[in-house]
């Protein structure tokens, strides 16, 4: 039975082995149907006589493919007699580099790598293979950021920087500036600056107001790019570590500005500010940043949508809410940073940050001085996007 | 006998009072700290409703309660010079029970002590007493405001303790009062809120918040005490481990998986869950404690105390995890780097060690010249 049974499908194989070598090799011209029988077979052969007639009258005649099997025949050759006049054509062209395998090779070689590393890094993170310093600075993880940091500083906001050479090389120093733009992009761009134009590219720890460690992933970036809560405990720690500290002392009030309060210092605070650089001995700076309102344009501010998110002020300006997400793209103006001449604190008596006459004094001094810096810079000032 | 000190320890039936009634008996390590105490001259008594659960030779254990009205009676008898105040219910879980212990238990035994004119009394508290909030400096003082959580039953009574101490320093003057607020304590042996909180599988954090944390490990917790025992140090110090470490990376040192919860139901969660035993293991004091930083400042420590912890904070995580990770399965590999890890730990805490007491003994010779 099993016998019987191998010995038809050997026969059924061996038919099969045999067909293709028992037909004989069709003419290329012919086109292809597939099936033999009476109906096709004459049409076939008309269609043959048809195109015998045909090149009577014009012998250059090709006869069209008639089947999908056919085309692809024709495309094959075409394609195998084109290539290497192709391959040339690209050898000799401007890509040139891309048809030669090594460049490919080489590609696949620094993505390799570049997945390999950045993997490596994350999972080292995750180990918590890294440091810190004691205010929580992540040295890795701002250079993560710096590239689009730099980026807004050089290409986007195009920002021209003055008077940098007032900032002491090392020691103690208060810088202080005026707060706008909705969002605190002020205080990185005042870091980048320092970082980028200074001789010996300090860290600015800025003191940024008690709201923001309530502000999901906002907390941890400002305590991971080496910024503190603004309090006079962490204020007077850090000068007396003899960095550079940068205040906004009007706050809140002054970042949520509208559009036609728009360089118009608010309060300073309760010159806690003033408070510090007399008790550390610190010069203050006064810091000018010019274009920084217009990057958003508030019209309103919505006081009961920000109460019900615990938010301080809730911007409605022309793009936000209304474009979604898009709203948050700061437009492009050119920003101005000038700092000022420093105002020394090391002529007053050591306990003069009790002396309350003093600190209101000074307070409004600084606060004038950075009022006046703003209103040179706007009259010279010709547009808000090319400067 | 006359010249003897007699120091008397509470809480000897729970882990602190046997910890450090051990430490202090243990005459082969009393040379620490620049001071030799030998067995001729101490005597160890120890209180407790419960007798201590090891074994810890020497010791002169009385079995009464603390808040016994005749408590004076036995501190006038048996001449006590110190006391170590541990016994403290740490209980999460606000009580009748635990406010009787803790909070009316300090004041009667306080009120004894002043009475039979005890020199010194050596409390145990903790830096969650400041409170965790946004407003709070990078590195908290001795002398800021206590904001202490309130649904939390320790962090509660210890903040209360505090309190009624800084009243009860004015009145009682000669006394030398000593509180020394412990960061989160971790350890192999000990079972607290941040032990509990990393031997879950998952440890729950909060989304986009990673906070600055503290920690001192069990060893120099006992180290601490029984440093301020032994010398005279009036006063509220912050003790904690060398090393400020964010959230994440303790978790990640410990070897565990941070799970994010938003934090909007997170607060939801925890009202509905708030005060419910079975649930309050999830969580190291409160929400709000593994949201905003509660770093203390650890000049005092250094400057007028002169307590220097041996653990970093690194190297306390480290140990736990390598006993976390006992139990599962490692390639050799791992493993084998986990150990080396470790040794090499230890041996630049020995190393450290070492240059201590060359130091201290240099200033103990310094001082024997007049």
């Amino acid at each position: 039975m099993s016998d019987e049974q191998n010995a038809i499908e050997q026969d059924i194989l061996l038919n099969v082995d045999d067909a293709p070598q028992e037909t004989p090799p069709r003419d290329s011209d012919e086109p292809d149907v597939g099936v033999e029988g009476g109906a096709q077979t004459e049409l076939n052969a008309e269609i043959d006589s048809l195109v015998e007639r045909i090149r009577e009258y014009s012998p250059d005649y090709e006869a069209p493919s008639y089947s999908a099997t056919r085309l692809l025949e024709v495309l094959g050759e075409k394609i195998q007699s084109r290539a290497p006049e192709l391959i040339e054509k690209a050898r000799s062209g401007p890509f040139s580099d891309f048809v030669d395998p090594d460049t490919w090779k080489g590609i696949w070689f620094m993505l390799n790598y570049t997945i390999e590393y950045q993997a490596d890094f994350f999972k080292r993170r995750a180990r918590g293979e890294y440091e810190v310093d004691e205010w929580g600075y992540d040295p890795e993880f701002v250079g993560l950021f710096k590239p689009f940091i730099e980026f807004m500083y050089a290409k986007y906001w195009r920002v021209q920087t003055t008077g940098i050479e007032h900032i002491p090389e090392e020691g103690r120093t208060l810088l202080v500036a005026n707060h706008s733009g909705q969002l605190p992009f002020d205080g990185a761009m005042i870091g980048m600056a320092v970082m980028q134009e200074h001789v010996s590219q300090r860290l600015v720890r800025t003191l940024y107001a008690s709201w923001f460690p309530t502000v999901p992933f906002v907390s941890t970036f400002l305590t991971k790019m080496g910024q503190a809560v603004a309090t006079e405990d962490n204020g007077n720690r850090l000068l007396e570590q003899d960095q550079l500290v940068a205040v906004f002392p009007e706050g809140v009030k002054g970042i949520g500005k509208l559009y036609k309060d728009r360089y118009k210092l608010a309060r300073f605070g309760r010159g806690g500010f003033v408070r510090m650089a007399l008790k550390t001995r610190s010069p203050i700076i006064p810091v000018s940043v010019v274009g920084a309102e217009e990057i958003y344009i508030s019209i309103y501010n919505a006081k009961i949508i920000a109460r019900m998110i615990g938010f301080p002020f809730f911007p409605i300006t022309i793009t936000w809410p209304w474009l979604g997400l898009l709203g948050f793209v700061p437009l492009p103006t050119k920003w101005f940073i000038d700092f000022g001449e420093p105002i020394p604190t090391d002529r007053y008596a050591l306990d003069a940050d009790n002396n309350l006459n003093l600190v209101s004094q000074l307070t409004d001094q600084v606060r004038n001085t950075i009022q006046n810096m703003i209103y040179d810079r706007l009259a010279e000032r010709k547009s808000v996007f090319t400067g | 006998m006359g010249d003897k000190t007699t120091i008397l320890v509470t809480g000897v039936g729970s882990y602190w009072g046997a910890q450090v009634a051990a430490r202090l008996l243990d005459r082969a390590s009393s040379a620490v700290h620049g001071r030799q105490l030998t067995l001729d001259d101490l005597h160890v008594l120890g209180v407790d409703s419960v007798p201590p659960s090891m074994e810890i030779k020497d010791l002169d254990f009385i079995q009464t309660d603390l808040r016994n009205p005749l408590l004076k009676e036995l501190f006038i008898s048996e001449q006590v010079d110190m006391v170590c105040h541990l016994a403290f219910d740490d209980d999460p879980i606000p009580s009748e029970g635990s406010f009787d212990l803790n909070v009316m238990g300090t004041m009667k035994l306080l009120g004894a002590c002043a009475e039979a004119g005890v020199k010194k009394v050596v409390l145990r508290s903790s830096t969650a007493v400041y409170g965790a909030k946004p407003t709070n400096p990078a590195f908290i003082t001795e002398n800021h405001a206590l904001y202490a959580n309130h649904n939390h039953g320790a962090v509660r009574y210890l903040a209360e303790i505090e309190t009624f101490c800084s009243g009860f320093r004015r009145q009682v003057p000669d006394m030398k009062l000593t509180i020394l607020r412990f960061a989160s304590i971790i350890g192999l042996t000990v079972d607290t809120d941040l032990t509990k909180y990393l031997k879950q599988p998952h440890v729950p954090v909060l989304l986009g918040f990673n906070p600055l944390m503290q920690i001192i490990h069990e060893k120099d917790v006992v180290e601490a005490l029984v440093f301020a025992l032994i010398n005279d140090r009036p006063g509220i110090y912050n003790v904690a481990a060398e090393g400020i470490l964010p959230l994440k990376k303790l978790i990640a040192l410990a070897g565990k998986p941070a799970f994010p919860v938003f934090h909007w139901f997170a607060y939801w969660g925890q009202s509905l869950l708030e005060g419910h035993r079975g649930f309050d293991p999830f969580l190291p004091i409160g929400l709000d404690y593994i949201r905003y930083p509660w770093v203390a400042d650890l000049n005092r420590m250094q400057d007028e105390m002169g307590f220097a912890p041996q653990y970093t904070a690194e190297e306390a995580l480290r140990e736990f995890a390598h006993q976390q990770r006992l139990g599962k399965y490692l390639s050799i590999e791992s493993a084998r780097k986990l150990d080396e890890e470790r040794l090499r730990d230890i041996l630049e805490r020995r190393r450290r060690l070492r240059e201590r007491q060359i130091i201290s003994s240099e200033d103990l010779d310094e001082g024997a010249i007049p």
